[in-house]
């Protein structure tokens, strides 16, 4: 057998790996395992702005999501994305992790995630319309180099809700960054030195609507010319997770050291954003302001080719038309790396789907009748 | 000679017919739209009394496992249910919308590996909390069989003054 042949049996009992348990789990209605629960998420964009950018109208991103549970407590993850592109569109996996839930306080999972560095990452990943805002704060945009955006190895979590703090946690260890900082190590870590992380936060009992936290992370980072950094970056947030208001604020410093003798190079970035839900008939409105910065030291050797210096102020205006359906008008006003300031529009319609009938899919009947 | 009777005894019978059923109508109505909700278990589950802080982390599933480690499974009561009314009043404080909003953001983040299962009566919340271990639902207290194992909740059972479910 040639090499085709081997690869299309290897690929034929991956294919038949991955349905086995999902056409089995299928008519066991009254099983404790979690069901297939498939949920998408799309934007549709207009964009005027000062800046020498293209303009018009743009297809954001089509998002899907699957969670499939293929036993109680195993349940596979996975979010794809596709991306329309000016040459053609893109699709990434953007989350695929297996989990295995011991208990509320212990998750084990592999694979490819958003890094839980960032609060705005784990909330919203690519689901636009569940943020407020038309886009992501610089810091923590899709594609930054700023902070790794993706992280791909092993990761562990668990929360104690019900203790007087609520406190949860999240650590793993995986690839770092790629050799194109902006990515994950998806096919091997480039440098062969493992990234890590922690992430804490507290949502006290007392206070629900609280939730305050930090995170760390740390890798080795290694420039085009092969000088390498030590890696570490230090978060903070602090949300309110109500809507009348909704605040959410978030800092991180981002510190290369080279692992030759020289000076230590600190990058900060931080966005504070408030919301209102309006009340009574205009409870469909809500009118937001975010004010964000990105301060990257000019002669960081990682950071300076990408000119990731920013200073932005948004106001907007989120109306809910319908339950899972919003449009976003945004004014931009932002300063980047040649100290000029631009505006710009953002108009977004982002909805989420599942299935029709009023529930998610995770709510589907366990008779298997839709409502 | 055509003899005459009064009329006004059919009529007041008939009247009287039609003021019971009445009654009895509202009275059913009226059944259906109070009373106590009583949060049920399946028998085996280990818990006999939980918080109300912590009923609201089970129903918003932040808490997923009881303490013997069962994964906690949802059974909610579909749209129009009077005791759905109460539940996502009371413990979710949410409305229908918002409700529907937040299991979709909790399944997205992968917070949880499903969201709650649909019932669409108290029979079916019944036979589905005896099938599957871990379940746990609510019903009218009126409602509550023996083979349910009703929570109490801040040390209160549907009835007690101050039970949070009234």
């Amino acid at each position: 057998m040639g090499s085709f042949g081997a690869m299309r049996v290897i690929l034929t009992t991956v294919i038949t790996g991955l349905l086995i348990p999902f056409s089995s789990a299928a008519p066991q209605q009254l099983s404790t395992t979690p069901p297939v629960q498939i949920l998408g998420f799309a934007d549709i964009n207009y964009v005027e702005t000062d800046r020498d950018i293209d303009e018009g109208f743009f297809l954001g991103q089509l998002v899907g999501h699957v969670s499939a549970g293929l036993s109680e407590r195993v349940t596979l993850f996975n979010e794809v994305s596709v991306t329309a592109r000016p040459d053609r569109y893109r699709i990434e996996v953007e989350r695929l992790f297996l989990r295995y839930d011991f208990s509320d306080w212990l998750k084990v999972s592999g694979g490819r995630y958003h890094t839980p560095i960032s609060y705005w990452n784990t909330a919203f990943h690519h689901g636009l319309w569940l943020q407020t805002t038309a886009r992501r704060p610089e810091m923590i945009k899709f594609g930054t180099k700023l902070q790794p955006v993706h992280f791909v190895g092993l990761q562990i979590e668990g929360a104690f809700p019900t203790t007087p703090l609520g406190l949860a946690y999240a650590a793993g260890v995986g690839n770092g960054r790629a050799e194109d900082i902006g990515r994950a190590g998806d096919s091997g870590d480039v440098n062969n030195h493992r990234a890590w992380l922690v992430n804490v936060f507290s949502r006290p009992l007392a206070i629900p609507y609280l939730r305050i936290g930090a995170a760390a992370y740390g890798d080795r980072a290694t420039t085009d010319d092969d000088i390498e950094f030590d890696e570490t970056i230090v978060s903070f947030h602090a949300v309110w997770l109500r809507e009348d208001p909704e605040v959410a604020v978030e800092y991180a410093r981002i510190a290369h050291e080279p692992r030759s003798d020289g000076e230590t190079f600190d990058s900060d970035a931080y966005y504070v954003q408030v919301a209102y839900r309006l009340p009574g008939r205009g409870s469909p409105f809500k009118p937001y302001v975010r004010f964000e910065e990105v301060d990257v030291p000019d002669d960081d050797p990682l950071f300076a080719p990408f000119d990731l210096d920013y200073e932005g102020v948004v106001a907007g205006l989120r109306i809910d038309f319908t339950t899972l359906a919003a449009l976003k008008v945004e004014y931009r006003s932002e300063e980047f790396e040649t100290n000029e300031r631009f505006g710009s529009l953002y108009v977004q319609a982002s909805l989420a789907f599942g299935q029709t009938g009023g529930t998610v899919p995770a709510m589907e009947s366990v008779t298997g009748v839709r409502p | 000679m055509k003899s005459w009777r009064p009329r006004w005894p059919k009529r007041c019978m008939l009247l009287a017919v039609l003021s019971l059923a009445a009654l009895l109508w509202t009275g059913s109505a009226f059944a259906q739209t109070s009373g106590a909700i009583a949060i049920v278990t399946h028998p085996d589950t280990r818990v006999d009394d939980v918080t109300f802080l912590e009923l609201r982390k089970i129903f918003l599933g932040e808490q997923q496992f009881w303490s013997d480690r069962t994964r906690v499974i949802l059974l909610v009561r579909a749209p129009v249910a009077y005791e759905r009314d109460v539940v996502l009043n009371r413990i979710y404080q949410m409305r229908e919308a918002q409700f529907r909003q937040y299991w979709v953001a909790k399944v997205f983040r992968a917070e949880v590996s499903s969201g709650p299962k649909i019932v669409y009566s108290t029979d079916m919340a019944r036979q589905l909390l005896a099938a599957l271990p871990g379940a746990v639902a609510f019903v009218a207290a009126r409602d509550v069989s023996p083979e349910m194992k009703v929570l109490r909740i801040n040390g209160k059972l549907p009835g007690d003054s101050d039970y949070p479910l009234q």
